[in-house]
């Protein structure tokens, strides 16, 4: 077990440095100049000159590569040329409130699709099955941003329930100071007003950024709970006298959960693109509103830096299902094992 | 007569789908007695299957459904019974066996944990408890009596660790387990190699004995009926066509169809054995001088350890022009590595092979080499492009050997006539054939650009018995008016008896016994050779009588026994 | 034991052919309703950024056309749409907003198509050190967050129709190749591959006679279904503002513009928005009813 999850997390370290120097050649033969890019069109050529001195520009592009990336494993993201601060320092700011959105998103994900998506694949072609059919599909075509207008309009403008923008009420003065999750810290200090602001606060834009992909884990779970169902050794459980329950849920969820669960870790990416527009419509102030004003200004070091936190974000993610994997699924593990 | 523990009387069954309904079942009645061996036979599609899923229960309704008839299992109707109660007898009562003993495991759960719930679940429904620790000493007292005593590490290990032949005991065991009073094996070790195959049936006939249970034998092998059943039915599509004790069905069939299934069934011994002989042996065809094949694997953390397995060891063969030379091993034995070295497809690690009298690397245009030797698949279902005509399969090898697209024209139409299809057959896709003309394509194809050589890799053993003789009889017949000259593959001893007029005997990567097929039929010198004739079900007590002997010491010390745990 | 036997059941074999694989095909796409209703919608978005021109209520509203009298007006037998806030038809407006999504679909998809295709074949045919290169390279762009990529080239080359298609199409190709590499490798243990190499038949003959055809159901649902994700994508650069300028109407962009009116108009944001969502909601209707028709898995 241990060597296969080794294995796994070299190969997603490669894709980290692979991903590393794809963005860095990217932001290099894009055309223009970064300094000019920068400096913006009213700098004078001294300005640029001095900028392109400070940044290394005229260095080899092995250099550049190299020093860049020597940077990277120092932590070092470089400048922003929008807040004048380092890279790192502002992402590190708005981490917690991304990482709280996704990882709710998440579990959000998780706890609705696969028990839907069961659910369907047991009352198949029945009524049952239909409706989950068509709000799945409509998850699934609800484009983030339109979602998020309609919640906001019906659930903030018309119920007045859920705020419209924004982490948390400001008026309450919390800050969290344990691990940067609101929900989390609140807990921690027993403060259940925030808790239940924050909470308020977070619904609505991961309903937004999760429906995508409720719809189609929850589809992919019922055509793999179908397709195990049709396996030999589920007949050969029901002709051995076990329960209908024991089957479906111990032997065929089993089994048909490894589908969804690498469909989540592979769609990951996207769930973090996804979130760019859901947090840019929400006010949300975590790394995907700052990446997009940093691209909007043509902030490259910034925008670097998103790519890569996003990247760090999908190698953790894919770790912690492969781990979950290793545990539901032998297989893979004792393969590598035994050789 | 006892009265029957198992009866089904005039059962209609059929399926609907796309609002179609189909009738499977037609008045099919068959019984069980208590103790009694039965086989129900019949070739796929036959309605064997559906016959035995309506007697466990686990047909989906719809889309099949009963239509009259009744099923009744130790005097209770099951037809009429509650699904609570129905599921009661399920693997207490009545208990199966399914036919292949990978997928009938779950991968993600032990062993041990599969009996366990099987034992637990069954005892919830019987109101009894048993502490778990009584369990596991139940599970391993069952693993014991399938003749498998390293049940604590079978208990721990997952499905994909253990051999074919274990697999095939702990489902066994698996069904042993609420001592049920009647077994429903379907096809019971057709997927496994000869001799363990043997090893289960010895298995199956004991424990029928010892644990005083009835026996349901679903199969399509004649042989396998021979040896473990008391009484046969035989069914063909949907109807049960003959019913009568062993010795009578084998001794004297009645109905046509069964005659015919029996006729189907290649002779091992006797005067049933067609003698194929070589009239005119000319000058040597393939010449293979101590070919050695190791496969190199690589593993580890940075794939840097490198193990090799050693496939073919030091092989001598000499095929001469006109041979039908059969190359007969179990799976695993090495003899299809050895046929894609014929063909220049893997390279052998040492060694030399030489094709009419040319090393086969002295071969500088590949389309030279290519007209003289092509290869006839096993299963045409994957030898064929399922996306692309007839037509288009066999101008492949005319295209890339320069034909022009008048030629190829012309010569598909010969090909088709030559395997007997008619022309229409030209425009069609694989799934509008049968498996046999299928066959008969995939054959077209090796012959298009009129080669000397074929490579028959066991071209008949995925079809029905009665299309398989067809197939031969064809090739046989092609042998005779395009003088080819055959190298068969095969694991079907029987059949290699009637079709080749010489045979080697693979073991292990080594050739441990050739000769002319008579010869070595009937006077077997290898070990090995002699546990493999001895194993292989036959039709008739004389031919039993024929069949090499062979001690249990001298069985074990040539075969690695299948319940080795690897 | 009395023995039983039954007369010989007569053979009668079915000789005559069943319905050809093209007959078959049409009689499950007509009996599948999603298909059905996928294809109505597909068709009724093309013909109507076809025919804009002849079918839009107000043509003139496609352009920076402004009207005052007439802004914000809601939903009504006039405006179906309502109006925006300088007063032009947003119904027509959405209908040439069509031709812009549309040619879109057909720049990103026309050319990652045949592109991802190229390298899946490559990949899963040439085992080694191509397929090496090629699936970890696809390993790499899986892990950067595609809406970020886009934003950021389109974002350094400056907005424009153009440069969004360069962008999307930079990240598309690969859930092609990954498609196509992954039906290729299962195809590899096919003895016809083999077959093909026996008959000595060239690299590109079995990359795309013998493999490619056994990929194109695969390909034609995956085209159905990302043409409405394309849509998408463009429709969620343009909300960000990276996307085709003012004032050719753009459904992005509407919402975009709409959503600062809101609640009080809401159907400036809501109806270019819904709009969006008919399109997507076909492809998908439609690239769902192939993929049960053809029985294939994307």
């Amino acid at each position: 077990m241990l060597f296969y999850l080794a294995k796994r997390a070299i190969s997603l370290l490669l894709v980290l440095l692979g991903l590393a120097i794809l963005i860095f050649v990217i932001a290099r033969i894009v055309p223009g100049d970064p300094a000019r890019i920068a400096l913006g069109p009213l700098a004078t050529a001294t300005q640029v000159f001095e900028m392109r001195q400070e940044m290394g520009l005229d260095d080899p592009f092995v250099v550049q590569l190299w020093n860049y990336l020597y940077g990277l494993a120092h932590g070092d993201l470089g400048k922003s040329f929008l807040t004048s601060r380092p890279v790192m320092h502002d992402i590190m700011q708005a981490l917690p409130a991304t990482f709280e959105l996704v990882l709710f998103t998440i579990v959000l994900q998780v706890i609705l699709s696969i028990p839907l998506g069961v659910v369907a694949a047991i009352y198949r072609d029945t009524w049952v099955d239909n409706v989950s059919r068509i709000v799945s599909l409509i998850g699934v075509v609800t484009p983030g941003f339109v979602l998020a207008i309609i919640l906001q309009l019906v659930a903030s403008y018309k119920l007045q329930f859920f705020p419209v923008t924004g982490r948390i009420d400001q008026g309450l003065g919390y800050s969290a100071a344990h691990s940067g999750l609101l929900l989390v810290d609140s807990i921690i200090d027993q403060r259940w007003d925030v808790f239940g602001d924050a909470l308020r606060h977070i619904l609505l834009p991961s309903i937004a950024l999760a429906a995508g992909g409720i719809g189609q884990v929850m589809r992919i779970t019922r055509s793999s709970m179908i397709e195990v169902s049709g396996r030999d050794f589920i007949e050969a459980s029901r002709a051995n006298g076990i329960p209908e329950r024991v089957v479906q849920f111990r032997y065929m969820l089993r089994i048909a959960c490894i589908a969804p669960l690498t469909i989540l870790g592979l769609e990951f990416a996207s769930l973090i693109g996804n979130a760019f527009v859901v947090e840019f419509v929400f006010s949300w102030p975590g790394i995907a509103s700052y990446g997009v004003r940093t691209i909007l200004q043509k902030d490259l070091n910034a925008v670097i830096g998103v790519v890569l936190v996003s990247g760090v974000f999908f190698i953790i993610a894919n770790l912690t299902i492969d781990t979950i994997l290793g545990f539901i699924d032998p297989r893979n593990r004792l393969r590598e094992d035994s050789k | 007569m006892s009265t029957p523990i198992l009866e089904v009387s005039s059962l209609n069954l059929s399926f609907t789908t796309y609002g179609r309904r189909a009738q499977v079942l037609h008045d099919v009645s068959l019984s069980v007695s208590k103790g009694e061996r039965v086989a129900l036979i019949g070739q796929s599609g036959s309605g064997k299957t559906v016959t035995m899923r309506a007697i466990i229960g686990t047909l989906p309704m719809p889309p099949a459904n009963i239509e009259s008839g009744s099923i009744s299992f130790e005097g209770r109707d099951l037809l009429n019974l509650t699904k609570p109660e129905r599921n009661r007898i399920k693997g207490t009562g009545i208990s199966i066996v399914l036919q292949d003993p990978l997928l009938s495991f779950n991968p993600v759960l032990t062993i041990g944990r599969q009996m366990d719930d099987i034992l637990r679940y069954a005892e919830i429904r019987l109101g009894q408890r048993q502490s778990a620790s009584q369990r596991k000493a139940l599970i391993l007292k069952t693993l014991n009596k399938v003749q498998l005593p390293q049940g604590v590490q079978i208990f721990d290990a997952y499905p994909m660790m253990l051999s074919g032949g274990m697999r095939q005991r702990v489902l066994i065991a698996m069904a042993l387990l609420n001592k049920p009073r009647l077994l429903i094996a379907d096809e019971p070790g057709t997927a496994l190699d000869v001799t363990t195959q043997k090893e289960i049936l010895n298995l199956l006939n004991k424990l029928v004995k010892d644990e005083e249970l009835s026996l349901l034998l679903i199969t399509h092998d004649l042989g396998v009926v021979r040896e473990i059943s008391d009484r046969v039915y035989v069914m063909e599509r949907g109807h049960i066509v003959e019913a009568n004790t062993n010795e009578e069905i084998f001794s004297n069939p009645v109905h046509p169809y069964t005659q015919k299934l029996m006729a189907c069934v290649p002779a091992l011994y006797g005067e049933r054995v067609r003698e194929v002989k070589n009239d005119q042996p000319g000058r040597p065809k393939i010449q293979v001088a101590a070919i050695t094949k190791d496969f190199t694997q690589r593993s580890g953390f940075f794939k840097r350890t490198w193990s090799s397995v050693r496939a073919v060891n030091s092989v001598n063969l000499e095929i001469e022009s006109g041979d039908v030379f059969g190359i007969a091993g179990e799976s695993g034995s090495g003899k299809t590595t050895l046929a894609k070295m014929l063909l220049g497809l893997h390279l052998p690690s040492s060694g030399q092979i030489k094709i009419d009298g040319r090393p086969i690397n002295d071969f500088s245009d590949a389309k030279e080499f290519r007209k003289l030797i092509q290869i006839v698949y096993q299963n045409p279902g994957s030898s064929l492009n399922p996306k692309r005509t007839v037509t288009q399969q066999l101008a492949v090898p005319l295209t890339f050997t320069n034909h022009s697209k008048a030629s190829i024209m012309t010569r598909t139409a010969e090909l088709l006539e030559m395997v007997d299809l008619p022309p229409s057959y030209a425009s069609m896709y694989p799934h509008e054939l049968s498996g046999g003309q299928k066959q008969r394509v995939a054959i077209a194809r090796a012959l298009s650009v009129n080669p000397k050589i074929l490579v028959l890799d066991e071209p008949t053993s995925a079809l029905d018995v009665l299309i398989q003789n067809t197939v031969i009889d064809l090739l046989l017949k092609l042998r005779q008016e395009l003088d080819l000259t055959y190298v068969f593959i095969s694991h079907d001893l029987s059949l290699m008896r009637n079709f080749c007029n010489r045979v080697a005997i693979m073991f292990r990567g080594e050739i441990c016994e050739q000769g002319l097929t008579r010869d070595v039929f009937a006077n077997p010198k290898h070990a090995y050779t002699r546990a493999l004739l001895s194993s292989i079900p036959v039709i008739s007590e004389r031919e039993e009588r024929l069949k090499p002997k062979i001690t249990t010491a001298e069985r074990q010390a040539v075969l690695a026994s299948s319940t080795a745990l690897t | 034991m009395m023995p039983v036997v039954t007369p010989e059941i007569s053979t009668q074999h079915n000789t005559e052919r069943l319905m050809t694989s093209n007959q078959m095909a049409w009689f499950r796409f007509t009996r599948n309703p999603s298909a059905v209703i996928g294809a109505v919608m597909v068709l009724s978005v093309v013909l109507a950024a076809i025919f804009a021109p002849i079918l839009s209520p107000s043509p003139q509203s496609a352009g920076s056309f402004v009207d005052f009298a007439h802004r914000h007006h809601a939903p009504s037998i006039d405006f179906w749409f309502g109006t925006d806030n300088v007063g032009r038809d947003i119904f027509s407006r959405v209908i040439y907003g069509y031709r812009v999504s549309l040619s879109l679909v057909v720049g990103v998809l026309g050319v990652a198509v045949p592109f991802g295709v190229v390298l899946g074949l490559m990949a899963g045919y040439f085992a080694g050190r191509t397929e090496f290169v090629i699936m970890r390279f696809t390993d790499v762009m899986l892990a950067i967050p595609p809406l970020a990529m886009a934003l950021a080239i389109t974002a350094v080359l400056s907005p424009s129709l153009i440069n969004a298609m360069i962008a999307i199409t930079m990240l598309w190709w690969t859930w092609h190749t990954r498609l196509i590499y992954r039906i290729v490798k299962a195809q590899m243990s096919e003895d016809y591959i083999e077959a093909a190499k026996v008959a000595g038949a060239s690299h590109a003959h079995i990359m795309f006679k013998e493999l490619l055809p056994n990929c194109v159901s695969a390909i034609s649902v995956k085209i159905s279904l990302d043409a409405g994700f394309v849509i998408l994508f463009g429709a969620t650069l343009s909300f960000l503002g990276l996307g085709v300028h003012p004032p050719t109407p753009d459904l992005g962009t509407m919402v975009s513009t709409g959503s600062e009116y809101l609640p009080e108009f809401w159907w400036e944001a809501m109806m270019p928005g819904l709009a969006i969502l008919y399109a997507i909601l076909g492809f998908n209707l439609l690239g769902d009813g192939l993929r049960d028709m053809m029985d294939v898995e994307v």
